[in-house]
């Protein structure tokens, strides 16, 4: 990689350059104008003002070229956009040497600013291209100076401010550019070296979060082969005990119906662990999700649905309230109705019986919100942390419910991000629990 | 007249069953608890000749806790327990039969979760003692 940054940041640090040319033009303007007028420093008003206009053209230009580039979700190419600032910074070069040169050239302490560029260049580009700068820097300010010295071009005195002639001594000019030119180099080895030194780390960085990331897939794709293998074997239990307790093969004792129901039972929650761990782990290995825009609204309900029964037999009262302004978000349906389901599945099963549970779905900007408060055991604090890991189950969760898969909360996690939101776990100051999420109202904002 | 007395500790109401009627079905006398709290309250209420006690309750450790609870009280000690686990790699705990040992697991015998029946029956008649 031969930049530090990669686009995005490139682009941002674009747009940072035209936001801090903005600065420098206001200034630029300010300066002369106070300079002109209240110090009697007599300037080249009119160049300068001139040149400041010249900036402000060029600025809006290159704004406009950026927004054209990075307009919607585009994403320029790492090579454009490092044109894009070599452009910029040489012609920032080109124009402080315009604007030092009718303001005093080398009497203008301003050509210390020289050295910002050079700091630019060196971080946000390659290293030959920072030296590169520096030499244009070193031959137009060098030559102007020169040619100012010898006469060549007109030298705009600062008046007020600098000895009279300084600019035509041939060993003061000498000695500046001498150090003037020692100083860029210096700072653009510093800063490169510096730089470098970055982007060796972050190339590691880099690695190792592939590999990492392999490693993930590799363990995915294990656990999906192991939980599908297992899950063949436990539909054929299934299926042979269901047979038994049906009646199919001759009829059974009391005692027998007993045992092979309780085989039966077991079997199931198996199934439902199992069922959840591939659901979870296909979850992770598919790529993008099919983005449909559905009904938020009809989820919500059928989710609502889904649980009445259960509420109504522990004396639950289950509300909600959904903003009318709520319609069609773009997503996969099936699995955020299984995520509003697996939400208000637990707040009813940790809800004692005469509990509350209620449901709000608003609009919150560029997000659906979806809030489920409950006044149920709650969540201790030190699992609140970890209530969305695999696997993890709170221990007044597990006395509660002995065989829940701790699976359901990490798929609601993986459903939430994946469409571009966020879920979050709150205990309610008095009792119970809030679990928050959002999700983007439109595609657009999914991706950003 | 029984076989003897035995008391089952596990927090699996489906191991339990199943291991009653396995155990009652050879004349066994079956007392069960669903943890160490329970199972204390049924010892003192009903002394076994047997203990059949599972390792991983609501802590990964509870029967091994109880265990070493009864191999230092005078009063049940000489009970024996036969300690059933399914977590024995998961755990990665160590057991060792001598005392003193951090490790010492203080059971007679222990068995890995499933157990046959017929394994179940045989450890079962080893431990109880003949009258």
């Amino acid at each position: 990689m031969e930049n530090l940054l990669k686009s995005t940041s490139l682009v941002q640090r674009a747009y940072w350059l035209v936001r801090l040319r903005w600065v420098a033009i206001g200034m630029l303007a300010i300066a002369t104008f106070v300079a002109d007028r209240f110090m009697s420093i007599e300037l080249a008003s009119s160049a300068l003002l001139t040149l400041a206009a010249l900036l402000l053209v060029y600025n809006f230009v290159l704004y406009d070229l950026l927004r054209y580039w990075t307009w919607g979700d585009k994403e320029p190419s790492e090579r454009r956009i490092g044109w894009v600032l070599t452009f910029q910074i040489s012609a920032d070069l080109v124009i402080l040497t315009a604007i030092v040169h009718f303001s005093g050239g080398i009497e203008n302490p301003f050509s210390f600013f020289f050295v910002f560029h050079m700091i630019l260049v060196s971080v946000l580009r390659s290293k030959w291209q920072s030296y590169l700068q520096a030499t244009s820097a070193v031959i137009l300010f060098g030559g102007v100076v020169t040619l100012e010295g010898l006469g060549v071009l007109p030298h705009y005195d600062l008046v007020g401010f600098a000895a009279h002639g300084l600019y035509a001594k041939p060993i003061f000019v000498f000695g500046f550019l001498f150090v003037f030119t020692v100083t860029l180099y210096l700072v653009v080895y510093m800063t490169t070296s510096i730089s470098e030194q970055l982007r060796v780390q972050q190339d590691g960085y880099a690695r190792a979060n592939a590999l990492l990331e392999e490693k993930d897939q590799l363990k995915n794709q294990y656990v999906l082969r192991l939980t599908h293998d297992i899950k063949g074997h436990l539909a054929a239990i299934q299926s042979c005990l269901e047979i038994v307790i049906n009646g199919m093969v001759g009829p059974l004792t009391d005692k027998q119906t007993d045992m092979v129901d309780r085989a039966h039972r077991r079997t199931v929650k198996c199934m439902a662990f199992i069922t959840a761990l591939l659901k979870l782990t296909r979850m992770k290995l598919t790529g993008q999700l099919e983005m449909e825009r559905f009904s938020l609204k009809n989820c919500v309900f059928n989710a609502l649905a889904a649980v009445q029964t259960g509420a109504r037999n522990k004396s639950i009262e289950v509300t909600h309230a959904i903003d009318s302004s709520v319609d069609e978000i773009p997503g996969e349906a099936v699995l955020i109705e299984e995520t509003l389901t697996n939400l208000l599945f637990n707040a009813v099963k940790y809800t004692p019986e005469g509990g509350k549970v209620s449901m709000t779905v608003a609009e919150e900007g560029a997000f659906i919100c979806v809030t489920i408060v409950d006044t149920g055991i709650g969540i201790p604090d030190e699992a609140l942390p970890h209530v969305f890991e695999e696997f993890y189950r709170a221990t007044n969760a597990r006395a509660t419910e002995r065989d829940g898969t701790g699976l359901g909360l990490a798929f609601a996690k993986q459903v939430v991000e994946r469409h571009g939101g966020q879920i979050q776990v709150q205990k309610n100051p008095e009792i119970g629990t809030t679990f928050t999420f959002t999700l983007p109202k439109t595609l657009a904002a999914s991706l950003a | 007249m029984g076989q003897g007395r035995i008391l089952i500790i596990d927090d699996d109401p489906d191991i339990t069953e199943a291991m009653t009627v396995v155990l009652a079905h050879k004349g066994y006398e079956i007392d069960s608890a669903a943890d160490s709290s329970e199972g204390m309250e049924r010892l003192k209420a009903n002394r076994p000749d047997l203990i059949i006690l599972d390792v991983m309750m609501r802590t990964s450790q509870e029967g091994f806790e109880l265990s070493r609870k009864l191999k230092t009280s005078a009063e049940y000690k000489e009970i024996p327990i036969l300690m059933l686990t399914a977590v024995k790699d998961k755990t990665g705990l160590d057991f060792k039969a001598t005392a003193g040992d951090d490790a010492w697991l203080p059971v007679e015998e222990f068995l890995d979760k499933p157990v046959k029946p017929d394994v179940l029956l045989e450890k079962v008649a080893s431990l109880i003692p003949k009258s």
